[in-house]
């Protein structure tokens, strides 16, 4: 469930990106933004393509690193499926990948922050891909 | 967690979380609140876009001295200590996010002349397990601020 894997830019012909969320201060905790950099090489990559990941269900998503002027880079992302053009999302399966994204986020971010306790509030909230 | 960057839009954007759980869980009788008031609570929160201030607003509360608004809440402390409207404080008893005993008397020493607090049932959500004893306690407020002497040179 929690495998996300970072890939290569994967062949985009025929596909779209269907956007799904948007992080306005990916520094609020700055250990986050930490996480990114390191995660993406975004020092090296800088904006010049975006992280593409691979999720459980084999979909690829697209993290678009938003730069804004005086703040350290990135300061937000927005987050894309990327699918067959003509075909629609199927939700619960994108549920479940965000899901498992926001885990592997928190167990790389570290120190206070770990899947399990995402897991507990998941639970809390009666989110069905927590395993309520 | 709920503040942390990117678990707010999935949990309160794309979730709902306040209005389908969150709120829920900060009143007293929950049965009662699932029956007759979450539904508004849904019905004005209808997409991610208007959920925006149900994650991004908790973040500009100060919890340290770093905190981005913390002089923005500096102003609000000091120009709420030269208020001299007629007030009255109400906190809900089983408020844990802030709790009566430690945010009530803050507020008293910020608004010295403040009725009350007047404490009844209810968590951080107070008015949907108190409506009707805070509508009767505002109502004779009301009352007394115009029936005072004050009030009639005012008029």
């Amino acid at each position: 469930m929690t495998e996300i894997r970072i890939i290569a830019p994967p062949p985009l012909e025929s596909t779209r990106h269907a956007f799904l969320l948007a992080e306005d201060r990916l520094g609020h905790y700055p250990e986050f933004r930490d996480f990114f950099r390191r995660a993406f090489e975004l020092e090296r990559v800088g904006l010049a393509t975006p992280g593409y990941i691979s999720a459980p269900s084999n979909g690829v998503y697209a993290l678009v690193f938003i730069g804004r002027s005086g703040e350290p880079f990135p300061s937000g992302l927005e987050i894309y499926a990327v699918v067959q053009a003509l075909e629609p999302l199927d939700d619960t399966t994108v549920d479940r990948d965000l899901w498992a994204f926001l885990r592997w986020m928190m167990d790389g971010v570290g120190g206070a922050w770990s899947a399990d306790k995402l897991d507990a509030t998941g639970r809390l909230y009666k989110l069905m891909v927590a395993g309520t | 967690m709920m503040h942390a960057p990117i678990v707010g839009p999935y949990l309160l954007g794309r979730h709902n979380a306040l209005a389908g759980r969150g709120v829920s869980l900060s009143v007293v009788d929950r049965v009662k609140f699932r029956a007759e008031a979450q539904i508004a609570y849904e019905a004005v929160l209808p997409d991610p876009a208007t959920r925006l201030l149900t994650w991004t607003w908790p973040r500009w509360i100060p919890l340290d001295g770093t905190a981005r608004a913390l002089a923005r809440f500096e102003w609000l402390e000091r120009e709420l200590a030269r208020c001299r409207l007629p007030t009255l404080l109400v906190w809900g008893r089983q408020d844990e996010v802030f709790d009566a005993a430690t945010f009530a008397p803050r507020f008293k020493t910020l608004l010295p002349h403040a009725e009350g607090p007047i404490l009844v049932t209810g968590r951080h959500f107070l008015q949907e397990d108190s409506g009707p004893e805070i509508a009767a306690s505002i109502v004779d407020f009301l009352a007394r601020i115009d029936a005072s002497p004050s009030a009639e040179v005012a008029s």
